[in-house]
């Protein structure tokens, strides 16, 4: 897909569209605000990742002006100021997700993907299915081969998330901020443990396992 | 803001400069009443005497130029007029003939004398003396009309004084509330600025008196201060800032590598170690930014914040990993606390808390989360288990930056855990307060507590 980066740091511009193209995207980069801004107006781009601190116009500025003309590209803010109140600013100005720099490059591959997908679903969906997995968001049910399988309501969110991006690699950040809401770092292994009870009600009893780690980035549920 | 109480106000410089001038008012009045004193009562008895004197000679004059009649007729004209004077004429033996009294106060001696003799419960002073040939005159000056005058006189001193004394003791009060309560100002900016406002400043009357001088002064520093802090500030997070951008750039470049996937599984590894020391690395940048930042108010937006619903949900994240690590994790909440608070650093001080509770209790331990309303209305939010504790001694010393103790530099984290609670709780106005915990007195466990400020 294409990704219009705009950041003014060039070097971390580079690794990013080395990754980025790497992930088999096609990138174009720009390192000021208003030109940015022409460009994401003008361009059929399918994911923004706009820096927060740029030249002549803020990332923030930019977003808000865009949804303001009826541009719905989805937009990623990077940002070193990533504290509560900057990052609801951001989200309020219309901004669809807010990574804090620093951030690894995994993490916002992730991001990318997961927000190129998110466009593709219809939020008021009812029912979700992946392979032999259904989800009823109506019901609140899960059946897996037709079998029914009880999760508290948090384990619900986890895997309604997972099963929203279905295919993709989420990281573990994007699991604690999009399922708990919560925005700092856990220091411990909190939400290995929160996906292990989750595999061991929906895999355990069904020999093919659907919900895997990915070493070093996060968890992929597929078929 | 704070009345200053009674007490408070009668310890202030300012009454005690008014009580001091009180009692100067005092003596003078004291001073004021002997002068009245002297320059009526006396001056009026004198006066008196005087006019007796005048008096006396006149009838002396009287008779000795028309004789016995004259005299008489004289004395008996001057007592019919109703006058200060008092007159008696009385026979060789003493016998009174002619005048206002019945009796001569005093039997009479050869010559003229000086005579004061009480009349009615008043005084009465004059001149007593034989004339020539036998008849005894007597002219004195009733007193009363002078004493009743300077009574009066002393009583509108009394109460002035009294006034005056009553009048310098309220406004000694009003003046000292007034110093007070500037002096309470100073003593809430000064509180403010200690709690991290470096923005507060302490109020200019434009009234011009020396507090508000003392304002300027005062301010004046409070600004150079801020200035400075931003300052070290600025610099700290620039630096910070100027060290995470190669930093990010070096972790890209390692995680590119490794997604180059090299052959060697020493490579591997060797790149994934690297990788992961940048992490931290930039995570220990991060907490110091945020540290710096928690320092001061004015970068944060409090809301009221259901700190119950924060408690039960940060229970239920952790107690699967709880369980995992075999620790019995137990909550006592209360219903319905709320806090003026930064929600999201609220669930992270609280979050710090329970992970060091589940990092340092061993398998099989316990562990306990509080929430509730202390005796003194302040909110506690308590996270207790029965591990190792932290020695009495070094409890104030762990709260500060990159501590760590001896017995825990083996395990991981970047020892800002407990300075970042510490922090979160003086930006509530709270503290951070130590304890011991679930275990028996050999191991007595560690209570870690936010106490904070409900209102």
């Amino acid at each position: 897909m294409r990704v219009l980066l705009v950041e003014d740091d060039h070097d971390i511009a580079d690794t990013l569209r080395v990754s980025l193209e790497g992930d088999g995207h096609n990138v174009d980069m720009i390192d000021d605000g208003e030109s940015a801004e022409t460009m994401a107006r003008n361009g059929a781009y399918d994911v923004i990742v706009l820096d927060r601190m740029l030249p002549r116009k803020n990332g923030v500025s930019i977003v808000r002006d865009l949804r303001r003309e009826g541009v719905a590209t989805p937009v990623l803010i990077l940002s070193a100021l990533h504290d509560e109140d900057q990052r609801i600013e951001g989200l309020d100005a219309g901004a669809n997700d807010y990574l804090g720099k620093p951030f690894s490059t995994r993490e916002l591959l992730a991001r990318v993907k997961a927000l190129w997908h998110g466009r593709d679903l219809a939020a008021m969906q009812t029912k979700l299915t992946v392979g032999d997995l259904d989800m009823d968001l109506l019901a609140r049910t899960v059946h897996r081969d037709g079998k029914k399988i009880d999760l508290q309501p948090r384990e619900f969110r986890l895997l309604e998330y997972l099963m929203r991006n279905a295919g993709e690699t989420v990281t573990r950040k994007m699991l604690l901020e999009n399922v708990w809401d919560y925005h700092f770092d856990p220091q411990t292994n909190v939400i290995d443990v929160h996906i292990s009870r989750l595999r061991s009600k929906i895999d355990r009893e069904f020999g093919v396992t659907m919900l895997h780690t990915v070493r070093g980035s996060g968890y992929r549920l597929e078929v | 803001m704070r009345q200053p109480g009674l007490d408070t106000l009668i310890r202030t410089t300012t009454f005690r400069l008014a009580l001091r001038q009180a009692v100067v008012i005092l003596g003078f009045v004291l001073v004021l009443l002997a002068y009245v004193y002297v320059a009526t009562v006396w001056q009026l008895a004198r006066d008196a005497e005087a006019a007796a004197d005048q008096e006396f000679a006149q009838l002396e004059r009287a008779y000795a130029e028309g004789g016995r009649v004259r005299l008489e007729q004289e004395v008996v004209e001057r007592a019919a007029r109703q006058g200060s004077l008092l007159y008696a004429l009385a026979e060789s033996d003493g016998t009174v003939v002619a005048g206002d009294l019945e009796a001569l106060p005093q039997q009479p001696g050869d010559g003229v004398e000086r005579v004061t003799f009480p009349v009615e419960q008043r005084q009465a002073r004059g001149r007593m003396g034989r004339l020539l040939n036998g008849p005894i005159l007597l002219v004195a000056s009733d007193l009363g009309v002078a004493a009743q005058f300077s009574a009066r006189i002393t009583r509108v001193l009394w109460t002035v004084g009294v006034l005056g004394l009553l009048f310098s003791v309220i406004g000694g009060l009003l003046a000292s509330r007034h110093a007070a309560q500037r002096v309470e100002d100073f003593s809430n900016t000064a509180r403010d600025v200690m709690a991290g406002d470096l923005s507060r400043r302490a109020p200019d009357n434009g009234a011009g008196d020396e507090f508000d001088d003392l304002a300027r002064e005062f301010n004046a520093m409070l600004t150079r201060l801020e200035a400075l802090v931003r300052t070290t500030r600025t610099a700290g997070d620039a630096m910070a800032h100027d060290l995470r951008s190669p930093l990010t750039r070096l972790k890209q470049r390692l995680d590119h590598a490794l997604e180059a996937a090299p052959e060697a599984e020493r490579d591997r590894e060797a790149l994934r170690k690297a990788s992961e020391e940048c992490d931290r690395l930039l995570e220990m940048f991060q907490a110091v930014l945020r540290l710096a930042r928690l320092e001061s108010r004015e970068s944060w937006t409090f809301a009221p914040t259901d700190v119950s619903q924060i408690m039960h949900d940060l229970v239920e994240f952790y107690e699967p990993a709880a369980e995992d690590a075999h620790l019995t994790l137990r909550a006592v909440v209360a219903d319905g606390l709320t806090l003026n608070a930064e929600a999201g650093l609220i669930q992270q001080a609280v979050s710090n808390l329970i992970e060091n509770a589940l990092k340092y209790t061993p398998s099989g331990g316990r562990v306990e989360i509080r929430a509730g309303l202390r005796p003194d209305g302040r909110l506690e939010l308590a996270v207790l288990d029965d591990g190792p504790g932290v020695p009495q001694g070094e409890r104030d010393r762990v709260m500060e930056r990159f501590v760590r103790l001896e017995q825990s530099r083996t395990s991981e984290g970047s020892g800002l855990g407990l300075s970042l609670v510490s922090a979160v709780a003086r930006l509530h106005r709270g503290v951070l307060a130590l304890g011991d915990g679930l275990g028996q007195a050999a191991r007595p466990g560690l209570r870690a507590a936010l106490v904070l400020p409900s209102a």
